[in-house]
């Protein structure tokens, strides 16, 4: 099943302008082959942002973080500044964070409330609608002949919700968020809907900036449990309080049958324990958590029915929304990576609750979510040497042409009656990522969204496969 | 924090403590670091946040997030992570220096307790040529014992509102 690498010569990789040819030659879905070069080449890079980013739904800002009229996030989309802003009537707009005169940034504040954001370079002044309403020596200057109408700020093409969570898309005949998202929706619940309520982030962001291209910890959080017991050895061993699908230290032994990796859901992914309580094996004092659980099960198998009620609400599980976000219910992080060019990201990070969680918890969970996953996190900090160095092995001559491999449990996908997507047995399962670079595969081929296929199933994964 | 500073004698005690401990973490002497720590020391530092000096908000800022917000077990918890010799990142060893600067000492309402103000950079150098450094103020509060000073609080003002390195597998 592994495909031996062949000796290559320089001109079997592509060198310089990127083709149609060259891109279906970088990944190879079936056999789990991707070429080094992904992470390095500035073409990839540019095409990713056009392709990708420039078209997907992206995350911005969860509800919570901008409650009132004023309330402003800065953020990316790709490399793009944005501005997301609530509204007088509560509705949400997310414009470029750039000045229409001269192009200055206009607002430097990570977060915070304005009426209007006035430009520092020549001030010209802008509503929270994003309309141009001010400009210095208009008569004077402009002989009252500027058109403000015309120079208001750049609105993103479409921006929806999806129970707390605000998208946005550069692409306005990108599908509707909710088909975008198709069945993960329903692994989505697991967090955002299991409790009336739903969810906050407490906190602001822990922000990272690392030398590692975008994609790794993307596949990394999406479908690498082998890493676990082996990359992190240190951290398990000081901060478990119960085991993982019975992960050993040192991965000497798992049971894969407690778990599962799911895929095929429009290029999003889950890894899944299947236990309802392995959510808070790395929190050193679980008790409160799990009275949490215990107390409110019945009513999240009211609302989210018994399987997901019983197996899956407390579980271990990594929701990963094709591109960049991730979320992790029971450790409690969701995050999102900004590209900064091939080699770079910067990574935000922030603890989320239900909103009805007791004060107690809520605030043990932060505390756990930095001290596990922030900027001196006990995990975190085992990950980035291992996605900077494979950033930087891919860009030597000889060695970004070789392969990389995600062939492990190849012939394992299987559908389930109780889950929606394509299944594998386990947390240690490569499934996932062979899943997301034919996503990625998929969307930097096609030229517009009538040729990304929709799937959400086996079945409809097999369909739509590439020939 | 009451201004009026303390006795030469208290001074350079101090001083020469936050020498003594900067020279400990550098060589990573955990054990004898945490001989330093009273047992219910507080070990904080928060994630920076840029927002505007007018920010009408301020009041209602978003719940300030923890880099590091540490009691005696935890820290004991992150150095047995790094004792257990599979933090990876951390063989070969990266050299590190802390360079303490800026040192004032105060009283405080308590006889036995003083406040100590100070600046740390810290310098890592990590495979090849690549270089880290980190800026922060620290306030923290000593109390005299009888086998010496203790520290039972540290609060670390970091200065990047991005962190610059993928790893914090030291201390401030
Ligand atoms: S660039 Fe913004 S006002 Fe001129
Ligand atoms: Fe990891």
């Amino acid at each position: 099943m592994l495909l031996p690498e062949k000796t290559l010569e320089a001109h079997d990789v592509f060198a310089g302008k990127l083709t149609m040819d060259d891109l279906e030659t970088l990944i190879d879905f079936k056999t789990g082959r991707q070429k080094r070069i992904i992470y390095s080449d500035p073409d990839i890079y540019q095409l990713e942002m056009e392709k990708i980013f420039g078209r997907c739904w992206l995350f911005l800002a969860h509800d919570c973080q901008i409650g009132n009229p004023g309330d402003f996030i800065r953020t990316f989309m790709g490399e793009d500044e944005v501005l997301v802003v609530r509204q007088k009537d509560y509705s949400v707009k997310a414009f470029l964070n750039t000045c229409t005169h001269r192009g200055n940034r206009l607002c430097k504040a990570d977060h915070g409330n304005k009426k209007s954001f006035v430009c520092n370079y020549h001030g010209w002044g802008f509503g929270s609608d994003g309309k141009l309403n001010g400009v210095p020596l208009e008569a004077e200057a402009y002989y009252n002949k500027l058109d403000k109408s015309k120079y208001g700020l750049i609105e993103v093409a479409q921006l929806a919700c999806y129970k707390g969570l605000i998208f946005a898309t550069f692409d306005k005949s990108a599908p509707s968020l909710e088909d975008y998202l198709g069945e993960m929706k329903w692994y989505l619940d697991i967090w955002l809907d299991a409790m009336p309520e739903g969810t906050e982030l407490i906190g602001t962001a822990m922000k990272v900036e690392l030398p590692i291209n975008w994609k790794l910890p993307v596949e990394n959080v999406s479908g690498d449990g082998y890493h676990l017991g082996w990359a992190h050895a240190g951290a398990m061993t000081v901060s478990s309080s119960s085991k993982l699908t019975d992960m050993e230290v040192g991965n000497t032994s798992v049971d894969n049958s407690a778990a599962v990796s799911v895929a095929g859901l429009n290029g999003h992914a889950v890894l899944a324990a299947l236990d309802g309580k392995s959510g808070y094996a790395f929190y050193p004092d679980p008790e409160i958590a799990e009275n949490y659980l215990g107390k409110n099960r019945e009513n999240v198998i009211d609302r989210l029915g018994e399987y997901r009620g019983k197996n899956m609400w407390g579980s271990q599980i990594n929701l990963t929304v094709f591109p960049n976000l991730q979320m992790l219910p029971g450790l409690n992080w969701f995050r999102v990576y900004h590209p900064k060019g091939p080699g770079k990201l910067e990574m935000w990070t922030w603890a989320m609750v239900d909103k009805e969680m007791p004060e107690g918890l809520k605030s043990m969970i932060l505390n756990n979510v930095s001290r596990t996953f922030g900027p001196a996190g006990l995990f975190d900090n085992d990950d980035g040497d291992n996605l900077q160095a494979i950033t930087e092995q891919s860009r030597g001559w000889r060695t970004k042409q070789m392969d990389i491999y995600t062939n492990m449990a190849i012939g394992g996908e299987h559908s389930r009656k109780e889950l929606p997507g394509v299944v594998s047995n386990g947390l240690i399962c490569e499934q996932n990522q062979r899943y997301i670079y034919r996503r990625w595969q998929e969307m930097m081929r096609a030229n517009n969204w009538s040729g990304i296929p929709t799937y959400n199933s086996l079945e409809e994964a097999r369909a739509t496969e590439a020939g | 924090m009451n201004e009026a500073s303390v006795s030469k004698e208290i001074y350079l005690s101090l001083q020469q403590l936050l020498f003594r401990e900067a020279r400990l973490l550098s060589a990573e002497r955990y054990d004898d670091w945490l001989d330093l720590l009273s047992d219910d020391v507080q070990y904080e530092m928060e994630m920076p946040q840029r927002r505007f000096r007018e920010d009408r908000t301020q009041a209602s800022a978003p719940k300030k997030t923890p880099i590091f917000n540490d009691d005696k077990r935890s820290l004991l918890m992150r150095i047995g992570r790094i004792k257990t010799g599979f933090v990876w990142a951390e063989n070969p060893v990266n050299a590190i220096r802390h360079i303490v600067s800026n040192i004032e000492v105060f009283d405080s309402d308590k006889a036995d307790e003083f406040t100590a103000y100070s600046i740390i950079e810290i310098h890592r150098s990590r495979l090849d040529a690549e270089r880290k450094r980190f800026t922060a103020g620290r306030n923290d509060i000593w109390k005299k014992t009888a086998s010496g000073f203790q520290l039972l609080k540290r609060t670390v003002a970091l200065d990047d509102g991005v962190v610059l390195d993928s790893n914090i597998n030291f201390f401030f």
